[in-house]
Parts: C-alpha cells; sequence; structure tokens
C-alpha cells in the first residue's frame, strides 16, 4: 500500500475520479451528514458535563483573526442597527425629519455631527470592503499567508481613509 | 464540497504528501506510525458530497451558500445605484436586500455558536420573527416617510 501511494504521489496527481477510486480502495462513506455528526459531538459532550479546551483564551491573536470576528461584529452591529431603526419607523409617531432636527437640536459640540457620521460610516465602510475580501477568497484567490496579510491591511488602510471621506462630506 | 480524508495508518514508512492539484480543500492526513509491525491498514472513513454517491441530501445547503454570494454582490451594486438614482424602487430594493443578506449573516452566526435540536429552532424562529419585522418597519418607512435613500441624504446634509 505504501509503495503503491509513493508511485502515485511521485507522478503527482490529478483529480480525475478514476484515481481517486484506487486511492479509496479501503475507503468507507460514512452512513451521517457531516451536521449529523456536529450535534451529536454536542448533544455527547454537553450530556457528559465537559468543559471546552481554552482556545481563544490561550492562543495568540492576529491581525486576520481580529479583523474575521471583525466582519462578523460589525455585521451584526450593523443588522441590529438596522432592525432598530425599522423597529422605531413601526413605533414612533412622528416623522424621521422631526427626529433629526431633534437630534441636531441636541448637538453636544461642534465637531459631533462630523464624529457621529464617521462612528455611522466606520462599520458600513469595513464591512464593505472586508466583504469584497470574503468574495474574493470565495473565488479562490489569495489563500496564500502573505496575500491574506496585504489584502487584510489593504481593507483597513482603505476602510480608514473612505469613512474620513464620508465624515467629511 | 470538501472531502476530508483520514488514513489511519500506513505501513512502513508513512506517506508523502499527496498533491490535489484542484482543490485546495482537500488535505490528507497521514499519521506516521511509529510501529514497526503494522500490516494491515484501518479503513479510512471519507465524507463526500450526496451527489458522489447514492444517499441522502440535496443541493440545498450548496445552492443557499450561492445565494448568500449573489446577494452580496447585488447588495454591493445596489449603493451606487442609491448615490445616483434615489427613489422609491431603490429604497424597496435596498429594504429587501438589506434584510435577505443580515437575515442570512445572523443566520450563520446562530448555526456556529447555537447548539441542540431546540435551541437551534427558537433562535431560528426569533431571527425569523426580527427580519420580517424589520422588514416591514422598513416598507413602513419606504412608504409613509421619506425612505432609505432620502433619509440617508438628509442625514449627510446636517
Amino acid at each position: 500500500m505504501a509503495l503503491l501511494l509513493r508511485t502515485v504521489a511521485r507522478q503527482g496527481l490529478c483529480s480525475s475520479r478514476s484515481q481517486f477510486g484506487v486511492l479509496y480502495r479501503h475507503a468507507v462513506p460514512m452512513g451521517t451528514t457531516a451536521n449529523e455528526e456536529m450535534n451529536k459531538f454536542w448533544a455527547k459532550n454537553t450530556r457528559l458535563n465537559r468543559p471546552v479546551s481554552p482556545h481563544i483564551t490561550i492562543y495568540k491573536w492576529s491581525i486576520p483573526m481580529m479583523m474575521s470576528i471583525s466582519h462578523r461584529g460589525t455585521g451584526v452591529a450593523l443588522s441590529s442597527g438596522i432592525s432598530a431603526f425599522a423597529l422605531a419607523a413601526l413605533v414612533l409617531p412622528e416623522s424621521y425629519p422631526y427626529y433629526l432636527d431633534l437630534i441636531q437640536s441636541m448637538t453636544f459640540g461642534p465637531h459631533f455631527l462630523a464624529f457621529s457620521k464617521f462612528a455611522l460610516a466606520f462599520p458600513v465602510v469595513y464591512h464593505t470592503f472586508n466583504g469584497v475580501r470574503h468574495l474574493a477568497w470565495d473565488l479562490g484567490k489569495g489563500f496564500k499567508i502573505p496575500e491574506v496579510y496585504r489584502s487584510g491591511y489593504i481593507v483597513l488602510a482603505l476602510t480608514v481613509l473612505t469613512s474620513i471621506s464620508l465624515a467629511a462630506m | 464540497m470538501a472531502a476530508l480524508v483520514r488514513i489511519s495508518s500506513v505501513c512502513h514508512r508513512g506517506v508523502s504528501p499527496l498533491l490535489f492539484r484542484s482543490s485546495s480543500l482537500i488535505r490528507p492526513l497521514a499519521v506516521q506510525n511509529k510501529d514497526r509491525d503494522c500490516p494491515y491498514l484501518i479503513s479510512a472513513k471519507i465524507h463526500a458530497t450526496p451527489s458522489n454517491y447514492a444517499g441522502s441530501g440535496s443541493k440545498a445547503a450548496s445552492l443557499h451558500w450561492t445565494g448568500e454570494r449573489i446577494l452580496s454582490i447585488v447588495l454591493l451594486g445596489l449603493a451606487p445605484v442609491a448615490y445616483y438614482y434615489p427613489g422609491p424602487a431603490v429604497d424597496y430594493s435596498l429594504a429587501a436586500a438589506l434584510t435577505l443578506h443580515g437575515h442570512w449573516g445572523l443566520g450563520q452566526v446562530v448555526t456556529d455558536y447555537v447548539h441542540g435540536d431546540f435551541k437551534v429552532k427558537m433562535a431560528n424562529a426569533g431571527l425569523f420573527l426580527l427580519s420580517t419585522v424589520t422588514f416591514a418597519g422598513l416598507c413602513y418607512f419606504n412608504y409613509h416617510d421619506v425612505g432609505i435613500c432620502k433619509a440617508v441624504a438628509l442625514l449627510w446634509s446636517k
């Protein structure tokens, strides 16, 4: 078996099914889906009351890690904001221009509005640019580690610049 | 479609990494067996997409994934359209696209962090309710108030 595998590896492999068949001669397809396997895992481990091994509390944070969770964080925040806005539209009695003027009259300083625009634009812009980065990954591009870092830095730079320009408008 | 191949034990000096040219997602794990006498190969268990062999499974999950990406691209395109051609058509399109994109996104968050049949059902039910109310609210805003595009324009004019 080892000789067979070494021979195949030396020749290089392409993904044609027939060669897969040779390698999978001793392989058995599982009778459960990945989803079922995951559920079984969680059911068993919660039933046995097992603690989860430390992972994010001990692993060193990297820029790609932080950007990934930020993508999720901004997504959840933006979604919540939109839902809150929609709920307010349904519940509040007055119209939008009324409340906008109300907020403007309560302005807490000269740069408050500019800062609020920046605070509003930043998560939208970050999520958008990082979303494009995700779409590139979905096309299979940019997975090498240096590329991941490079595209990450570009997203961060573009986010800051675009947010500032939008806040200045 | 990711196939995970685990070859539990291989005789002698182990296996040189098998190079799969097309898919970067397939990674065989070859375990070096230090035991000198291992004349047999333990069966490898594989997950393969159901379409590879006769079994349960539909393309629903795969189509959902593709739909998510297409919606993202549509939403990306809506942004400049909203800037240059504000109006009711874009307002309602934005309401639909934003709500659905958020709904699917939060759905992935639920899938990642919520475990257990009942909890998953409850979380998804709550999410569905939230998304419905969100869409209703945005449509109400578009109809009875200034609309999304105008709202952003007004906010930015201050």
